[in-house]
């Protein structure tokens, strides 16, 4: 897939501390493994890269909408409800509906529990733009940012 | 096996004056030793563990230079021409300014050796001045210690406070006894509403006796009215702890659940080892010193854990062995999770961490909150991170601490990157350590020979 980025997403990568070499590596990959989540127009692929877990938001052409990322692991996900949240996204390996669920999710030894974006016929979790750049940075940043 | 590792200069304390002095490594104790041709030989345990002594150099912060020196002479001698020289190497982060050297108290304890002699009251056209030192020094973002003796024995504390902030000085913590404040609530109201930001609260223990051998007396009823004062009117406290083997060195653990039980009133603890300058009962032998590590044990061992040696980093805003502090979460069941840790290695920006510093905490919670989605602020999910978050940002507690330096362990070598310093009404400012240290006989380099010049 030929992977374009339009200047402003480029200028929010570069923002967001990520490369622009590893996003088109999460989607080349995604793209050859068919792990990814899509919602009939765009897609969503999720990758670990030493520390974080990146991710990247891209139509069916290539075109990348945003990229983010988070240091936190993610860890098993806890029962959902009987009637979980539907979303639009489909585990494409799976073929079959994600749902909104919860998760584990540890950073420097503690671990608390998050909504995520989740597939439950093979368990894997996707977390979604708002709670990567706002709580878990947030969480991220009391650790990281100010050390002394 | 003794090793020398280290060279720099120090005081005699008999005759104060400069002497060279040099490091020593022995048993795994670092000691500094000097001798003054006339009065003899000093040796005095300064650190204990050699490694750890030299691993924190690495949390060493960039050299900064004061804005403006107010001594201007081509040949130095550190630290008789204090006041800042060119060869100082750290600017100003916290400013002390003292209001007056009486106190309601006197304390058989006490760096000012307040309550004695002459008597210095600064008039407010002085103490403008000594604001101004401080703004042309340090340029922005001043944080301003007030000061004393007991500041609260000036009935115009408010103004002197309320001018402060007129002349758009950022923070302004009051150093104080708070026994006034336990009298008066009206009192702390009206400092709190002229612009106090927090208060720097002497708390030296749980107990009634630690306050007879600090204060003399029995106040440890008065001490925790005070806190109850701050929590109604919601000012902020710093509990200031003097820490000796003498005296209280097995209550850390007690003091700092004492701090846990009233956060976040309690902002933090801050324990301050003994030093042997201005009003102190005895001459200091090894076995009177707790030193920084002895004091990061004692913590790690008081609170069975939950805060450990490497919890503790330098702040990297002075000398790597002048301070240490840690932060951490008080968590839902009370115990303590530090968001410090040394594996995190020395700050990533260490060259501008020294005007972080000072506002520090409330930085922290002004990017938590940028990063926040207000709208799901409400009632997070139990176990959740953004729960987490939520208590974070009410429900922390710093510790920390700073060994001050007396005549007998001073290093001019810490003095030269000294970030806290005491205004002169004579317009110098000068490493806080430096302005109190006086020789076995009383007299001092700084403290009574300048104040005594504006005293009444
Ligand atoms: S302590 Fe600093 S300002 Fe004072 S004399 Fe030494 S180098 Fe100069
Ligand atoms: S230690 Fe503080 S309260 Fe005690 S006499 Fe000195 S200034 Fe006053
Ligand atoms: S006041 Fe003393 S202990 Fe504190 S930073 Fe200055 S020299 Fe170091
Ligand atoms: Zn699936
Ligand atoms: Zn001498």
């Amino acid at each position: 897939m030929d992977v374009k980025f339009s200047d402003s997403v480029k200028e929010l990568i570069g923002e967001r501390g990520l490369k622009i070499d590893d996003v088109i590596d999460i989607i080349n990959t995604a793209e050859s493994s068919n792990r990814k989540l899509n919602d009939g127009s765009k897609n969503l692929a999720k990758k670990r890269i030493g520390e974080v877990t990146i991710y990247a938001v891209y139509d069916d052409n290539g075109n990348v909408e945003t990229a983010y990322s988070h240091r936190m692991v993610l860890g098993e996900i806890q029962k959902t409800t009987d009637e979980p949240d539907p979303t639009n996204w489909v585990c494409v390996s799976c073929n079959e509906k994600a749902v909104i669920g919860t998760v584990l999710m540890t950073y420097m030894g503690v671990t608390r529990s998050g909504p995520a974006v989740v597939c439950e016929k093979c368990g894997d979790a996707w977390i979604e733009e708002y709670l990567a750049t706002k709580t878990i940075a947030a969480a991220e940043g009391l650790f990281e940012k100010k050390k002394a | 096996m003794s090793e020398i590792i280290g060279e720099t200069e120090s005081l005699c304390p008999e005759c104060l004056k400069v002497i060279p002095a040099v490091k020593i490594a022995e048993n795994d104790n670092i000691y500094l030793e000097k001798t003054c041709p006339e009065h003899g030989k000093y040796k005095v345990l300064i650190w204990r563990g050699v490694d750890d002594y030299l691993s924190l150099k690495k949390y060493a912060c960039v050299p900064s230079k004061p804005n403006v020196c107010a001594v201007d002479k081509e040949e130095i001698v550190c630290p008789l021409d204090c006041g800042l020289c060119k060869e100082h190497t750290q600017h100003t982060c916290i400013a002390i300014l003292e209001v007056t050297n009486g106190c309601n108290l006197k304390c058989p304890i006490c760096f000012a050796s307040a309550s004695s002699g002459y008597k210095f009251h600064p008039d407010l056209d002085t103490i403008r001045k000594m604001y101004q030192t401080a703004l042309d020094s340090v340029g922005e973002n001043v944080c301003i210690q007030i000061s004393g003796g007991e500041p609260t024995i000036r009935d115009d504390l408010p103004e002197i406070v309320k001018m402060g902030k007129d002349m758009s000085i950022s923070y302004i913590e009051l150093n104080t006894n708070g026994v006034r404040f336990a009298e008066e609530i009206e009192f702390l109201q009206r400092c709190k509403d002229a612009g106090v930001d927090s208060l720097y609260f002497s708390f030296d223990g749980v107990t009634s006796d630690v306050f007879m051998k600090t204060c003399g007396r029995d106040l440890l009823e008065t001490k925790l009215k005070t806190i109850e004062n701050c929590k109604k009117v919601e000012m902020g406290v710093t509990l200031v702890t003097v820490v000796s083997p003498d005296i209280n060195l097995d209550q850390i653990g007690q003091i700092i659940d004492f701090a846990k039980k009233n956060v976040p009133t309690v902002k933090g603890v801050h324990f301050q080892p003994l030093s042997y300058f201005g009003r102190y009962p005895i001459v200091p032998q090894d076995e009177n010193r707790t030193v920084l590590p002895d004091l990061l044990v004692e913590i790690e061992k008081q609170t069975k854990g939950q805060l450990r040696v490497d919890n503790f980093i330098p702040t990297s805003c002075t000398n790597v062995h002048c301070d240490i502090k840690s932060m951490s979460v008080v968590l839902e069941d009370g115990s303590l999770f530090p968001l410090t840790h040394r594996s995190m290695g020395p700050p990533k920006d260490t060259c501008c961490i020294a005007s972080k510093t000072r506002q520090e905490v409330s930085d922290l919670w002004r990017f938590v909150d940028e990063s926040m989605d207000s709208s799901n602020e409400s009632d997070p999910e139990p176990g959740s991170w953004d729960e987490f978050i939520q208590r974070a940002k009410s429900n922390y507690l710093t510790i920390s601490s700073m060994p001050f330096q007396d005549v007998w362990n001073v290093e001019t070598e810490r003095l030269r990157g000294c970030c806290i310093h005491t205004i002169t009404p004579d317009g110098k400012l000068i490493p806080f350590c430096l302005f109190n240290i006086n020789s076995v006989h009383g007299q001092t380099l700084y403290r009574h020979e300048v104040f005594g010049k504006y005293s009444q």
